[in-house]
């Protein structure tokens, strides 16, 4: 595969507390909530790292994990 | 009123040929809300569903379970000592009151579930099983006292979706798609663990029905057997089944075989009459030859060896019923395991109960039931005789009108069956021993039994059925101490793979010879048979091992699941003259039967008259024979099969519609009774005065897949054949709601369109909803060289405008659990994500997400992050930590570039679990490229070989260019001109904008295809016979011919190179002969055998071969001893003071060389050579001799392994050693 690759922008969520502390930061801080969509009722579901996977409104036990909202492009050809 | 719909506000579902874009757009926007637009696709699913509701009914009448447990009955067990005298201990009996099986739920356990039941894409999605919780009713009574009723769970057992158990059952289209699946979601599948499994249907021997058989094998069985035999596969209630077989002995003695818990039993077949009724040998002589001065007296054959049965059976000096049984009783006690308090009569009669023709009463047997086995073992014997004398011929046990189908569900029952009576009989009976033994002051009647009975005792029983259910689908494999009457144990279930929708709707329509005739070498079963026709389909087998014994059923073939009333038909038949005196001669009486029992015997004559009778009155209906009773009428003839009258009403049978002509209204037929009926193909073919019957539709006999091959009929036969192969393995579209499926690998194209030649089954199937190719502009002609070979050429602008466009999706399952069945798993070892305070590097932040799963929408390269976990154990507060700040990764190993589709994150079932089990989707784009295969849908397939540009296609008058350039050389070998009326066809549907009827049949000699479809060329202003002046693009010259140019639907196979290309250099090697290892996956090599080696010779391509053979093989030097031509002797020398560091010519033989220690009176001046140590530090000298050889790695390995057995190899490595082949010559001149 020859194919010249899109470099993916180091940075977004990153940049706004790494700052210029080098390449490196550490799990325990960036560990948050994070957003998942519900199989069933298409609802919002904020999870925690440990949490037990289910949605908070319908009890459902399918999460699924929302597109990113980086920049995805590749090349069109 | 929208497209679709009826004036009665129905969704219509009636369909014809043409594409009615608008009304399926409507159905695809708005799925209905009533019914399905395709019924005949739930219809082709049904016999599965059915026979599973058939199990558990909900419309009051007993389900098969409850035969099933009616015929388990109550099991009975004595307390103390279990060899002391049954007298004086006390009794304990159980049964089965009832057993019920819920409807999937989530478990009381999850108090977070909004919606309590469990759907089926939701198992899919999670990669478990649907299954429900089943539930039995025991009652006990001790000492027949007030009877007590306990409940207990049996384990979760796999339900098939849409049954009367799923939650699917009934639903509308609507419905359906809002609980994620298709709208024209179909069942009749299981889901065990995430993948789709079913039953197969198997092809068993017909119920009920004595066979004559005539098999060498059957001499095996002892001394004065013969080969002749009557077998009878005898059906209960329950759908379990016992075979009785009856042997013929060269003295004319008959012998009562059959099979219980897997061993065989053999009895005399007068010891079983005599069991059965109180009777005299004088009842037995004339059942068997018949009354007085009948014809059938006067059969000498018969009579001399009913004699012989009749006067052989004395020794035995048993002459009452009751001594009979109680014989039967004692000798079959311990075979059949029953209680103690049973007297030896009680067990013979249970015996007669639970194996002799178990069809005709196998619960609370009566007299009437008896007697009528009595008569129906007195026709066996008769038809023995017949067989023997050869007034009978043999019926064949290959051909469909001597079988009938063994449907999934009643399989899965009958397994349940057994499962039901093992728990009961056999580990109960365990558990209560082992109660006894830990508690032996404790009997039934005391009070610490009765609390202990239903809880500690059960369970220590192996009462989880629901495990060993779900092991059957998962593995297909019968785990069974009975063996269920059948001939193999395993390979019962089949993956229901959606690769596209025809394939997926294939597997219900498969039906199974067997694993056995598999084996066979005989070709005999895979014949294609006459009595076959219009059930399964002459097409539809594939080629290659299981071909013949792997069918398909017509489109129109039936299924009954469920028995008919034919109460009503023993009373008619007596009316129209059926006796119960019978003569042994066939032209004097002939047999009515229903069902396994014989209603009386008539004359033939009557006979026929009969029969007709009931055909008229069957179709005519309101005489109380229903339309599917089966009036199997066989004619008297000279030695033919046995004449009759057999009827049939119960389910597993096939059927399948044509018209009465009489009548003019719908007929059912079964595969027993068409062979002797005359049904004409056409109208036009009726035979005045012989045809009863006429087909609806000459294409009823082909299979779905098989009607969809367009002009099938012009078509050499093999062709229609690869077709259906391949049609189902194009890349289709699997499913249209792909967002909810998990399965492993799924091919799509994105560019599917509806054929514009297509059968109207095509939409009565809705195939539209399931796009499997594109429609193409063909040219036939041989244009660059590269369509040499069945290869084609695609036009390069056809491809960028995304013609033939696939995709794969694959989906990972991530477990962190472990995958122990244990049930001790509770403890959670591993979680997702970074490991916390570890370092997160940036480059793998751009791989995966603060969540350690991978970015939804994301390009994956082999090697990169799919996600991360890292070990975690509780601390004192029960809270789980991570304790080494180690982070591990799960990485994408496949070579191709995929992106990330989906991350799905599974909870269990419980809903309190932290995240454990993810499950990612991936798709991986897959343009055509040279080496993919394509395939029209007549069996021409072929293999892309260049994309060509479209300046250079060659062009027709108008501009218009082909997308794909095909071969002419295709054509004349194998003869599909059905591509060519096609091409036609398609032409000018495209250029009307028509749907063009392709069903086959339509078109004869007078009215030709090419006619038709040449006229509307014509009209379009084209050539008629669908050439065309067409222009090189190249020099822009018209070519010398017009070419024929059409437009063709076109399949893309899934077979592509990016799977299956193999290249190789160096890489791994097997470590004991250094030769490439096997499989591309390994990215090992691809064997040069023999006879490419051979090829190679041929060519004098010597230095290939050796290239091949050694060099990229198992190439290795090796240091040899010159003197004694060894590899195994020479060793390199150790010297004390360079170390490690040896020098590469210090390698000497070890046995050409002398021990220093060992040379007597050594004299060192007087040594010769080198002095040498080897490893030990004792000195050595000579057997310098040695030099280095190229060898193959294996001839060492062969050297070593010859040395282990004692066998010395010597190597000749000098020319001078070399031994001199013939005489010597002395040179001339």
């Amino acid at each position: 595969m020859s194919r010249e690759q899109y470099q993916i922008p180091t940075g977004g969520s990153q940049q706004a507390f790494g700052g210029a502390s080098g390449s490196r930061d550490f799990a325990s801080e960036s560990l948050g909530v994070m957003f998942y969509t519900c199989g069933d009722c298409a609802v919002r579901v904020p999870l925690e790292k440990g949490a037990p996977i289910r949605c908070q409104k319908c009890g459902a036990r399918v999460l699924y994990k929302e597109r990113t909202k980086r920049m995805v492009q590749f090349e069109a050809r | 009123m929208a497209p679709g719909k009826k004036a009665s506000g129905r969704t219509d579902t009636s369909w014809n040929h043409e594409y009615d874009t608008l009304r399926r757009e409507n159905l695809f926007r708005h799925p209905p809300t009533d019914r399905t637009a395709y019924p005949a696709l739930q219809e082709a699913v049904n016999p599965h569903i059915e026979s599973f509701n058939a199990l558990f009914r909900n419309d009051g009448r007993p389900g098969l379970i409850d035969h099933a447990l009616a015929e388990i009955g109550t099991k009975t067990f004595l307390d103390g000592d279990e060899r002391a005298a049954p007298t004086g201990k006390n009794k304990l009996s159980v049964r089965y009151k009832s057993i019920t099986l819920q409807r999937s739920q989530v478990p009381p356990s999850n108090k977070f579930a909004k919606k309590r039941e469990i759907f089926p894409a939701e198992c899919r999605e999670r990669h478990v099983s649907y299954r429900g919780k089943l539930t039995a009713t025991f009652e006990y009574q001790i000492n027949g006292g007030e009877p007590v009723e306990f409940v207990r769970e049996l384990g979760n057992m796999p339900i098939m979706i849409k049954s009367n158990k799923c939650h699917l059952e009934n639903n509308p289209p609507a419905l359906l798609v809002e609980r994620k699946e298709e709208s024209e979601e179909l069942g009749g599948y299981f889901i065990v663990n995430g993948i789709e499994k079913i039953i197969r249907l198997l092809l068993v021997n017909r119920r009920n029905f004595p066979l004559a058989i005539i098999r060498p094998s059957f001499t095996n069985r002892g001394p004065a057997y013969t080969p002749y035999g009557i077998i009878l596969r005898s059906v209960r209630p329950d759908e379990t089944s016992q075979t009785n077989v009856l042997h013929y002995l060269s003295d004319g003695n008959v012998t009562f075989r059959f099979s219980w818990r897997k061993n065989e039993y053999l009895i005399p077949v007068m010891m079983i009459l005599k069991a059965l009724v109180e009777t005299n040998d004088r009842e037995i002589f004339e059942g068997l030859v018949g009354p007085p001065r009948s014809k059938g007296a006067e059969n000498t054959f018969l009579t001399d060896r009913v004699e012989l049965l009749l006067r052989t059976y004395k020794v035995y000096g048993l002459y009452t019923k009751t001594q009979t049984r109680a014989y039967l009783g004692e000798k079959f006690r311990v075979v059949l395991g029953v209680s103690e308090t049973m007297s030896d009569y009680e067990v013979g009669t249970e015996f007669l109960r639970k194996i002799v023709l178990v069809h005709l009463g196998g619960m609370d047997v009566t007299e009437e039931q008896d007697s009528d086995k009595f008569k129906m073992l007195l026709f066996m014997c008769r038809k023995l005789y017949a067989l023997c004398a050869g007034d009978c011929a043999v019926d064949n046990p290959d051909a469909v009108q001597n079988q009938e189908v063994l449907l999934g569900g009643f399989l899965y029952g009958q397994i349940l069956k057994e499962r039901l009576e093992e728990l009961l009989a056999v580990s109960l009976r365990a558990a209560l021993r082992d109660y006894f033994r830990r508690n032996p002051t404790v009997s039934f009647t005391s009070a610490s039994f009765a609390k202990d009975f239903p809880i500690a005792i059960f369970r220590r029983t192996n009462e989880n059925l629901g495990n060993s259910l779900e092991y059957f689908l998962s593995t297909g494999n019968l785990q069974s101490p009975t063996g269920l009457d059948l001939q193999q144990t395993s390979g019962f279930t089949v993956v229901a793979e959606k690769l596209n929708f025809l394939r997926f709707i294939s597997h219900f329509r498969m039906i199974h010879r067997g694993s056995f005739f598999a084996q066979l070498k005989t070709t005999t079963v895979r014949k294609l048979l006459p009595e076959s026709w219009g059930f399964l389909c002459p097409v539809h087998t594939p080629d290659g091992s299981p071909c013949g014994l792997l069918s398909h059923m017509a489109h129109k073939c039936k299924i009954m699941t469920d028995s008919v009333d034919a109460s009503a038909v023993p009373l008619l038949a007596f009316e129209l003259g059926v006796v119960d005196i019978s003569s042994a001669a066939t032209s004097e009486s002939v047999v009515v039967v229903l069902d396994g029992r014989i209603i009386g015997w008539c004359t033939p004559a009557e006979c026929k008259s009969i029969a007709d009778t009931f055909r008229h009155m069957k179709v005519e209906g309101g005489h109380g024979i229903p339309l599917h009773l089966e009036i199997g009428y066989v004619p008297p003839s000279k030695g033919g099969s046995y004449p009759g009258l057999y009827m049939s009403s119960q389910p597993s049978r096939m059927i399948r519609p044509v018209k009465y002509l009489p009548l003019g209204k719908e007929d059912f037929v079964g595969p027993h009774e068409q062979p002797y009926m005359s049904i004409a193909c056409t109208e036009p073919e009726v035979v005045p005065g012989d045809s009863t019957h006429v087909e609806f539709d000459p294409t009823n006999i082909l299979s779905i897949l098989a009607n969809m091959t367009p002009f099938s009929d012009f078509n050499q036969s093999p062709r229609n054949m690869y077709q259906c192969q391949m049609g189902k393995q194009t890349m289709g579209t699997p499913a249209s709601a792909l967002r909810h499926r998990t399965d492993n690998k799924m091919y799509r194209i994105q560019t599917g369109q509806t054929p514009i030649v297509r059968a109207p089954l095509h939409n009565t199937y809705g195939f539209d909803n399931f796009p499997n190719g594109m429609n193409a502009i063909v040219a036939v002609i041989s244009y660059t060289g590269y369509d040499m070979d069945d290869a084609m050429i695609i036009n390069k602008s056809s491809h960028e405008r995304g013609w033939g466009h696939g995709t794969i999706y694959k989906t990972k399952k991530i477990s962190l659990k472990d995958d122990t069945r244990t049930r001790t798993a509770k403890s959670i070892g591993k979680m997702f994500g970074f490991a916390p305070n570890s370092a997160v590097r940036e480059s793998t932040r751009e791989f995966l997400d603060a969540d350690g799963l991978p970015y939804v929408g994301r390009l994956v390269r082999e090697g990169d992050l799919l996600c991360a976990w890292h070990t975690v154990s509780a601390d004192y507060n029960g809270q789980l930590i991570n304790r080494d700040g180690i982070t591990h990764w799960e990485r994408y190993k496949d070579s191709e570039d995929a992106f990330v589709e989906e991350v799905r994150i599974i909870g269990s079932e419980t809903g309190n679990e932290p995240l454990q089990t993810v499950s990612i989707k991936l798709r991986i784009p897959r343009a055509p490229v040279i080496g993919d295969k394509f395939s029209s849908r007549h069996g021409q397939k072929g293999v892309c070989s260049q994309k060509w540009p479209a300046i250079d296609m060659p062009f027709s008058e108008s501009g218009m260019q082909p997308d794909t350039i095909i071969n002419p050389h295709a054509f004349p070998s194998r003869m599909t001109i059905g591509m060519f009326v096609e091409s036609l066809a398609g032409k000018a549907g495209a250029l009307h904008g028509l749907a063009q009827d392709s069903t086959p049949f339509k078109f004869d000699e007078e009215n030709t295809a090419g006619d038709y479809f040449g006229h509307q060329l014509l009209k379009a202003g084209y050539n008629y016979h669908g050439n065309e002046p067409m222009y090189s693009g190249i020099t822009g010259e018209e070519f010398a011919a017009d070419i024929y140019i059409g437009c063709v639907y076109y399949q893309r196979l899934r077979h592509m190179v990016n799977d299956k290309y193999q290249v190789r250099t160096t890489g791994p090697v097997v470590p004991t002969t250094g030769q490439p290892i096997k499989g591309r996956k390994k990215g090992g090599g691809i064997r040069v055998g023999e006879m490419e080696r051979d090829a190679l010779l041929a060519h004098g391509t010597a230095f290939l071969l050796q290239d091949r053979l050694l060099n990229c093989s198992d190439y290795s030097k090796s240091w040899i001893c010159r003197e004694c031509g060894s590899f195994l002797s020479v060793q390199p020398t150790v010297s004390p003071f360079i170390g490690k560091r040896k020098a590469v010519n210090t390698v000497r033989c070890r046995n050409c060389a002398k021990r220093l220690d060992e040379i007597e009176d050594l004299d060192l001046m007087k040594l010769d050579g080198e002095i040498w140590e080897d490893g030990q530090g004792v000195q050595w000298i000579g057997g310098e001799n040695t030099t280095t050889v190229v060898v193959p790695g294996a001839l060492k390995f062969l050297d070593v392994e010859l040395a282990a057995m004692g066998v010395k190899l010597k190597y000749k490595v000098d020319r001078k050693d070399a031994i001199r082949r013939g005489p010597l010559r002395h040179r001339l001149l």
